[in-house]
């Protein structure tokens, strides 16, 4: 293969002797550099490129929210987006919530503190779900934040504390 | 090895119509990437090359032109569902779209995506085909427009050229006082896909008798069926609880519904006969009588 595929005047993203292209992604704030084939998910290079292990894949078709990532602020399904596409795009995932000492984002504490978990498989991708409910609906009844959640799965059952979790971060989000 | 994929991102629409009828079917579009993802992982398909459409400038647009409602490729379904222009102007395909999978889903999958997916069990083609819909599309010999009812073909399955994409939807508002609902009825859990799905518009003359009467059943066959002998035997007849059951009774004759783990043909059918019969209830609810 030659380095420079052009085809009808447009040149395809140049790979190396693997097939790879090389992207730059903007992750929690920093930017990454790094070879990724065209098909690779969002979901794979955050975990096994860039050892970002709060996205966790669940079903891998779009239907738990395990493997939820902010994009631009907004949650989709890291294991249904190609990495390639999220250039471009501010990308968030649960460890770029804690603040620079270290501490809980107030959603995060309040699931500590209602303990909106039980095994916590799912709890990076409520967490991050919630963020974005909130910052589009600050005063989010228990029903709107029911409905926005529904897409998140947890197989522990834990909906109950979650979405005590979410009510009160409502209220330590207004402060 | 396999031939590595290829990546191609078109700035311009002749850039990706240019590429795709060089490449043929080797090469896919891709949009927000949810379903060819799944179907690219799945292996039911094996592409050579990929033509994100994503960096083409102008198939964002949301606005109501000449009585129309234009949905640019790739506005997203949240977009669409959050969109004032769209609330305003034709409220229920806010609501299809909002009714759409979860926030995931609804916040990557775009308008062009869903139409050239042609999903049977998806939620905003029987709502296009309803209120008369027009798809626009751009291949290496210009620009045409198809009716939706003439784009969904067959599974999977539309009226679209290898060389072509999807460049927007445009929708007819509907005059005033018309009604128009959709509703999604669904098996399994809240965000699942539909077991089956109809959009009904109504417009009634002051004397109650039908004006318009469009009914569009999405998910329970191939694609969204629609009977227009049916829809015109209403017209010019007050609404009521008997013609309403003809209606429905009609569609549930005509639509040769499908099985699959939703629900059994046999229960679809009864389905498209109760959920055809609430839809144009609710739709005349929400029309206002002309004055
Ligand atoms: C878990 C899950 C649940 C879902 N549930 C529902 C549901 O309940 N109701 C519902 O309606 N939908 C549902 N969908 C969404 C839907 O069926 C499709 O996944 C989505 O609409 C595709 O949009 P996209 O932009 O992501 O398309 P892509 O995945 O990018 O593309 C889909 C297909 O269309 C082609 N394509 C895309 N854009 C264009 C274009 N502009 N011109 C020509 N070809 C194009 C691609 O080549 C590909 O073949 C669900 C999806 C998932 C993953
Ligand atoms: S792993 Fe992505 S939604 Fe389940
Ligand atoms: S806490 Fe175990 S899956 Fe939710």
């Amino acid at each position: 293969m030659t380095a420079e595929d052009t085809v009808a005047g447009v040149t395809a993203r140049a790979v190396d002797g693997d097939g790879r292209i090389s992207i730059t992604l903007q992750v929690n704030g920093r930017e990454q550099r790094i070879q990724v084939r065209p098909h690779h998910t969002l979901l794979e290079v955050l975990r096994n490129e860039l050892g970002l292990t709060g996205p966790r894949e669940g079903c891998g078709v779009g239907m738990c929210g395990a493997c939820t990532v902010l994009v631009d602020g907004r949650p989709v399904s890291g294991c249904l987006l190609p990495a390639a596409l999220a250039e471009g795009h501010e990308l968030t995932t649960i460890e770029g919530l804690e603040g620079p000492n270290g501490e809980l984002h107030p959603i995060q504490q309040a699931f500590v503190d209602h303990t909106g978990f039980q095994c916590s498989y799912c709890t990076p991708g409520f967490i991050l779900t919630s963020k974005a409910l909130l910052a589009e609906q600050p005063d989010a009844s228990r029903d709107e934040a029911r409905a926005y959640l529904a897409g998140n799965l947890c197989r522990c059952g834990s909906y109950v504390k979650i979405l005590d979790s979410v009510m009160d971060a409502k209220e330590r989000l207004k402060g | 090895m396999p031939e590595p994929l290829r990546l191609f991102q078109p700035t311009s629409i002749e850039e990706a119509v240019a590429v795709l009828a060089e490449l043929g079917d080797d090469a896919k579009v891709v949009a927000g990437a949810t379903a060819l993802t799944l179907l690219y992982r799945q292996r039911l398909i094996a592409p050579g090359a990929l033509v994100s459409i994503g960096r083409i400038p102008g198939l964002k647009t949301i606005e109501v032109v000449d009585g129309e409602l234009r949905l640019g490729a790739l506005v997203s379904h949240r977009e669409v569902e959050l969109s004032p222009v769209v609330r305003e102007s034709i409220p229920v395909v806010a609501d299809a779209f909002g009714k759409v999978a979860n926030v995931r889903v609804r916040n990557a999958a775009t308008v062009g995506g869903v139409m050239a997916e042609s999903d049977y069990a998806s939620d905003p083609p029987a709502v296009f085909v309803a209120l008369d819909a027009v798809v626009d599309v751009q291949g290496s010999n210009g620009k045409r427009s198809i009716p939706a009812s003439a784009f969904f073909v067959a599974f999977y399955e539309t009226a679209l050229e290898h060389d072509e994409i999807v460049i927007g939807v445009r929708v007819p508002v509907p005059p005033a006082g018309t009604g128009a609902v959709y509703h999604k009825f669904v098996t399994r859990s809240s965000e699942d896909r539909p077991c089956v799905g109809v959009a009904g518009v109504v417009r009634l003359h002051a004397d109650g008798t039908v004006a318009d009467l469009r009914v569009a059943v999405g998910a329970a066959a191939e694609t969204p069926q629609r009977f227009w002998d049916t829809e015109a035997l209403a017209i010019g007849k007050p609404l009521d609880a008997d013609l309403i059951a003809q209606v429905a009774d009609a569609y549930a004759d005509q639509v040769d519904t499908l099985d699959d783990m939703r629900g059994s043909a046999w229960y679809r059918t009864e389905m498209v006969r109760v959920w055809v019969r609430r839809a144009i209830e609710s739709a005349a609810a929400a029309a206002a009588p002309a004055r």
